[in-house]
């Protein structure tokens, strides 16, 4: 149910959202919030405390009784007296009048005050926004407290002008997310609808986008009452809110202060009621909020990459296991040998899916061995199992990983260290976020010299220097001292390449490493990946999505599709004579053979049911056994 | 570097000129006239003229306001309508107060903003970062000063191991100044953690979900250190864009601090004032603060150009 409201909530329409739907989804999502619920519950029970003060209070809270003056808490007065005899339970209980009409009342005056500004900034834009936001930002860096005291200075002290000081201080913060909502509205299909259709903007702002607000104004005040209970309470306290003879819980906390060697007992139940009261509307406005924006949970832990729905080995995988130890190069020379390799994950539901499933590959040294699938198809997560760097929440469930005869699959983080940078050299997708933006690349090409090589600081430079070089970045020396946005995709990808290469690996593996770059660029890469392979010799296990990518560097290739190898084979024999159905729909699928044609082909829906059928019944027969 | 500073000083002083100009405004707000407000109920018509005459208070708008920033430029600001005495040196003497105690404040502040949004940003969605969370909504919620009076009551009033009355200043004698601004460093500091907390803790998630944290990985470098070289590095650009927020807080928090722990800061000077209608004072104050607000604005803006090199002018 919640799913088509969500697609129905992301979707832009021509006529503004309806707000019925919208308010039956939002509490849906409230009544599954208990924390939400709990203190919704308190501030209504605060609201009644509230209005019913008067009868529920034992004693007058302004009545001074000198006779009891200071008693600690006993059965006649619940949470003791004061210097004058005050009973604090009634002063406690008539406090809540003050803070939710306080609060309330600046909240009011901060939303009168700003949404109109906002409104106005949003909507003209501008020089009326860019003037009117520097004094925003300015108001919003001054400490509220500033600005509630120099009010109070001027206007002297009352209640109205205490809400009035206080709403000021919220009345920058209500224009900046009012600006916020309408900047975001603005830019909505039924907005412009509305300007095409002749509505003059005051009418759009007001009948269009007005009602679009309600919702984030709500959330905002719950947050912003916390606030204004935490300003009032110490605006009280200090003695510029309202006078001491008003039961307010900030100037009762005042007179705890200075009775705090003979009445230490007044201190707790004020300070606990301010937190109790903020926490809660602190709670329902944040819980609102999630509500509003539709996420369940605001820290729910990633799941990296699109997850196969079914998995598990097939035979017929297995079978061209098998034929991959006759194509394949002999079992000294391997450098990679993956056997079996299973990642599994656990879903929130508390499901275990695999990711990965029998997953067996091998590289040769001096080879290149492509790792060929649709995203989501579960090679990079192999990848990663083979450098040991599994996403939180997944593990390898099965199967083993050699590296060039050592077992690596269960070793240690520590261990595990070591080979990584060493003897497996990585380079990843999207070269700009490759490299920390915020250290030269110098100190961060050094990093695998100095762990694995033990050089001293400058002969690791002397070595990053020669290292850039061997990777085509020209004037080398200069540019180690560069931040990775002085480089060019290209450029920035070469210096991940020379990272990954200045230990001198045995095996690279490079994910989807050329798929951002341009094409012009992607075959320098490529050339030079082929190059230093050549030099190095090296294993290179090249994870791509792309068939120009494999047909041009490979000498093997293994097809992957939801989470297993469906065939793996020598690239000519690949594109000449593929045996499974995937692989030949996705060589019939491949954009090169559309030059000419009306339209891009894909695999054919039909054909990819079979294959899935295929997958599953096979998945079926595994979990069976 | 030096032209950093200068492009972040360009933006400073318009700023500063036209706060300045707003706070001589204040004055003409009141009603009435400042000078009826300090004399109060007794005040008489031939009084308010008098007084008014001797603040300069009945002197044209535009010689008041040229007064007004000549003074300014010689760290002029009048004198206090009570005491008579120069606003300047009221300011100076009890700006060392304030300044320990948010130098103390702040380290607080750091110490458990970092180290909560840490301890849930590296690990993000697991248990040890939804206690984390939890805590640092919990702290938005206290207000500070009653942190404060809790901390007197226990560890002066009950446990005697602190003396009850604080502020030494740094040069009589600096070990009791460090006893009697850790209590109320501690208040204060709680005040801005939640904030640097919530900060850190997104801050630094997503940096652990960048692709450089990978490739650092991928060449052998420990956790360990891509967490608090490369990552840390990378969380601290919008940590830093929040810290000025985060002094404002706490400047507004000191007023209450200050009381809780009788210190003879600026903030308690403010509350006399306000309570005594001594409009000199007050000006001079909300100009000072908003002054070091600026000023910390200023170096958080440099401190943000040299971590982050993409904001450096080239």
């Amino acid at each position: 149910m919640s799913e088509t409201f969500t697609s129905n909530f992301h979707s832009v329409e021509a006529a503004p959202p309806q707000r019925s739907t919208n308010l039956g989804r939002i509490l849906a999502r409230v009544r599954r919030q208990p924390a939400t619920l709990i203190s919704f519950g308190f501030i209504v029970l605060l609201a009644v405390v509230a209005v019913t003060a008067p009868w529920l209070a034992p004693l007058d809270p302004t009545a001074s009784d000198f006779d009891s003056v200071l008693q600690p808490p006993s059965a006649e007065h619940l949470l003791g007296t004061d210097d004058l005899g005050r009973d604090q339970f009634s002063r406690l209980l008539f406090g809540t009048q003050i803070v939710l009409l306080v609060a309330l009342g600046a909240v009011v005056v901060a939303a009168v005050l700003g949404v109109p500004l906002g409104l106005v900034f949003g909507f003209y834009g501008g020089w009326w926004d860019r003037i009117g936001m520097r004094f925003i930002d300015m108001a919003q860096a001054l400490p509220g407290m500033l600005i509630g005291l120099t009010v109070i200075t001027i206007f002297g002290r009352n209640i109205f002008i205490l809400m009035i000081a206080i709403g000021l201080i919220f009345a920058s913060a209500f224009a900046r997310v009012t600006r916020a909502t309408v900047l975001g509205e603005r830019g909505k299909l039924y907005v412009e609808a509305a300007e095409v259709a002749g509505l003059r903007k005051p009418q759009i702002i007001f009948g269009q986008v007005f009602p679009n607000l309600i919702g984030p104004m709500i959330t905002q005040a719950a947050v912003f009452l916390g606030s204004a209970i935490m300003i009032e309470s110490a605006m009280s306290f200090l003695g510029i809110g309202l006078d001491s003879d008003t039961p307010s819980w900030g100037a009762m906390l005042s007179l705890a202060v200075e009775k705090q060697n003979v009445a230490p007992y007044l201190t707790w139940p004020p300070g606990i009621a301010i937190i109790l009261t903020v926490l809660a509307f602190n709670v329902f406005g944040d819980g609102l909020n999630d509500a509003l924006t539709g996420e369940k949970r605001r820290n729910a832990p990633r799941i990296r990459g699109g997850a196969p729905r079914a998995a598990l080995s097939t035979a017929a995988s297995r079978a061209t296991q098998t034929a991959d130890a006759a194509t394949g190069a002999t079992s000294q020379a391997l450098v990679l040998e993956a056997r079996d390799v299973t990642v599994a994950l656990n879903r929130p539901s508390g499901e275990q899916v695999n990711l990965v499933s029998g997953v067996s590959v091998s590289v040769g040294k001096g080879e290149v061995v492509g790792l060929l699938g649709e995203s989501g198809s579960g090679k990079s997560t192999f990848a990663r199992a083979v450098l040991g760097m599994l996403p939180a929440g997944t593990w390898l469930a099965d199967g083993t990983i050699t590296l060039a005869g050592e077992e690596i699959s269960h070793r240690s983080a520590k261990e595990l260290r070591h080979i990584r940078g060493d003897r497996l050299g990585a380079v990843f997708q999207d070269p700009m976020s490759a490299l920390s933006p915020v250290h030269t690349i110098g100190a961060q090409l050094i990093e695998p010299l100095r762990i694995h090589k033990g050089m001293s600081r400058p002969a690791a430079r002397a070595r990053a220097v020669e290292l850039l070089e061997r990777v085509g970045v020209k004037n080398a020396a200069g540019r180690l001292d560069d931040y990775p946005h002085q480089f060019s995709g290209g450029m920035a990808q070469r210096v991940a390449i020379a990272m990954a290469l200045a230990a001198e690996p045995e095996l690279l593996i490079a994910d989807e490493a050329t798929s951002a770059l341009d094409v012009t660029t992607q075959s320098q890469v490529l050339d030079l990946i082929l190059d230093l392979r050549d030099e190095f010799g090296m294993g290179v296990l090249m994870i791509t999505h792309s068939l120009g990518v494999v047909a041009e560097t490979c000498d093997r290739a293994a097809v992957m599709y939801r989470g297993r190898v469906v065939e793996t084979a020598g690239v000519e024999k690949l594109f000449d004579n593929p045996e499974h159905p995937y692989t030949a729909a996705l060589l019939a699928a491949n954009p090169v053979n559309a030059v000419g044609q009306d339209r891009l082909a894909t695999i054919d829906p039909e054909l990819r049911a079979v294959i899935d059928a295929s997958i599953d019944a096979q998945a079926k027969k595994e979990a069976v056994r | 570097m030096l032209k950093l500073i200068l492009s972040r000083l360009a933006l400073a002083v318009p700023q500063l000129l036209l706060l300045s100009f707003f706070v001589f405004l204040l004055t003409y707000l009141v009603p009435g006239s400042p000078a009826a407000a300090v004399l109060g109920a007794a005040a008489t018509p031939e009084s308010i003229a008098r007084v008014e005459a001797q603040l300069g208070l009945d002197r044209p708008f535009f010689d008041r306001l040229v007064d007004y920033y000549v003074g300014a430029f010689q760290g002029d600001f009048g004198t206090s309508y009570v005491s008579a005495r120069p606003v300047t040196e009221l300011f100076a003497e009890r700006l060392p107060a304030t300044i320990s105690l948010m130098a103390g404040g702040m380290v607080v502040t750091v110490i458990i903003g970092l180290g909560l949004g840490l301890i849930g940003g590296t690990k993000a969605g697991s248990l040890r970062d939804r206690i984390a969370t939890g805590m640092s909504s919990f702290t938005m919620a206290v207000p500070e000063f009653w942190i404060g009076i809790v901390l007197v009551l226990v560890f002066a009033v009950q446990l005697r191991l602190v003396p009850v009355v604080s502020y030494v200043p740094i040069q009589v004698d600096p070990a009791r100044w460090l006893q009697g601004i850790i209590l109320p460093s501690i208040a204060l500091g709680i005040a801005g953690a939640a904030l640097i907390a919530r900060q850190t803790r997104t801050a630094m998630a997503e940096a652990m979900a960048a692709r450089y944290v990978d490739s650092l990985m991928a060449a052998g470098v420990s956790r360990r250190k891509v967490i608090f070289t490369y990552a840390f590095k990378n969380a601290l650009v919008p940590v830093l864009s929040a810290t000025g927020i985060v002094v404002s807080i706490m400047l507004g928090a000191s007023f209450a601090i200050e009381k809780v722990f009788a210190f003879p800061g600026i903030g308690s000077l403010m509350l006399r004032s306000v309570t005594g209608k001594d409009f000199a004072v007050v000006q001079g104050g909300v100009l000072l603060i908003a002054t070091m607000i600026i000023l910390v604005n200023l170096i958080l803006d440099i401190s943000y150009g040299l971590i982050n090199p993409k904001s450096r002018p080239q």
